[in-house]
């Protein structure tokens, strides 16, 4: 498995932890109560904060698996050749990490296929106005559907890496 | 309606007649992932011109000793 694909699973649960932890927290706030239907700013809050420890929690994640490749890599090439150095490991790392048109190409496909489920989303939210549903309801809807669509890119991108990507 | 076409190449055997040469040592050179050449060797990914290009300057062969299509039906 290479270093994007890792790096796309990585960021597929991020993305998932925060998405249940979102449901949880608010479901649990909605049935004791503390969160009414229509209460726009305290659903706000809420999203305000989760948006933030999305990107806390997304940067960490990061972070770790970054470490964790590189242990991961170490031990690799010192099983395979217990002679390497410092300077060979750091050499298969940045080689492993190297972004070129293949990974450009499947980015910006997961980027649509993401960029699709956010707009869908969207016109979801707006017809929840119609139907005469809360403003919460939408505003929910758009903050689901950005975190699926964050959810969906990283797939789309798992999928291409797998199965292979074509110009056109 | 337009035919369909299936990019093949020879980077596998091209390789073994360059002193084997590793699919490292390949992506090293044209300046891509090793995961790339693979993806193009296993006919997954069909490169762009300039990188085509850069294969075969590799290898010092012209391009459609490289790479070829076919056409599917």
């Amino acid at each position: 498995m290479s270093y994007h694909e890792k790096r796309a699973i990585a960021s597929m649960i991020t993305w998932t932890l925060i998405l249940l932890a979102y449901c949880t927290y608010t479901f649990r706030k909605y049935q004791l109560g503390v969160i009414a239907t229509d209460d726009m700013k305290s659903w706000s809050s809420t999203i305000l904060l989760f948006i933030g420890v999305g990107i806390v929690a997304a940067i960490i994640i990061q972070i770790l698996f970054h470490i964790l490749l590189s242990v991961a890599v170490t031990v690799q090439e010192k099983k395979r050749n217990g002679t390497c150095d410092d300077k060979e490991i750091q050499k298969t790392i940045e080689s492993d990490m190297v972004t070129d048109e293949m990974n450009q190409l499947i980015e910006l496909k997961s980027m649509r296929i993401a960029f699709i489920v956010v707009a869908i989303g969207f016109v979801t939210a707006l017809l929840s106005q119609v139907l005469n549903y809360s403003s919460t309801v939408m505003l929910n809807i758009m903050f689901v559907s950005f975190l699926i669509g964050s959810l969906s890119g990283e797939l789309t991108q798992l999928y291409f890496y797998r199965k292979g990507v074509n110009n056109g | 309606m337009a035919k369909k076409i299936q990019i093949t190449n020879n980077i596998r055997r091209l390789r073994f007649f360059a002193n084997e040469m590793t699919q490292q040592q390949l992506a090293e050179k044209v300046g891509v992932s090793r995961q790339t050449i693979i993806a193009i060797e296993a006919g997954k990914y069909s490169p762009s011109l300039e990188l085509a290009f850069k294969v075969a300057a590799t290898f010092g062969v012209n391009i459609g000793e490289v790479f070829d299509y076919e056409i599917i039906e």
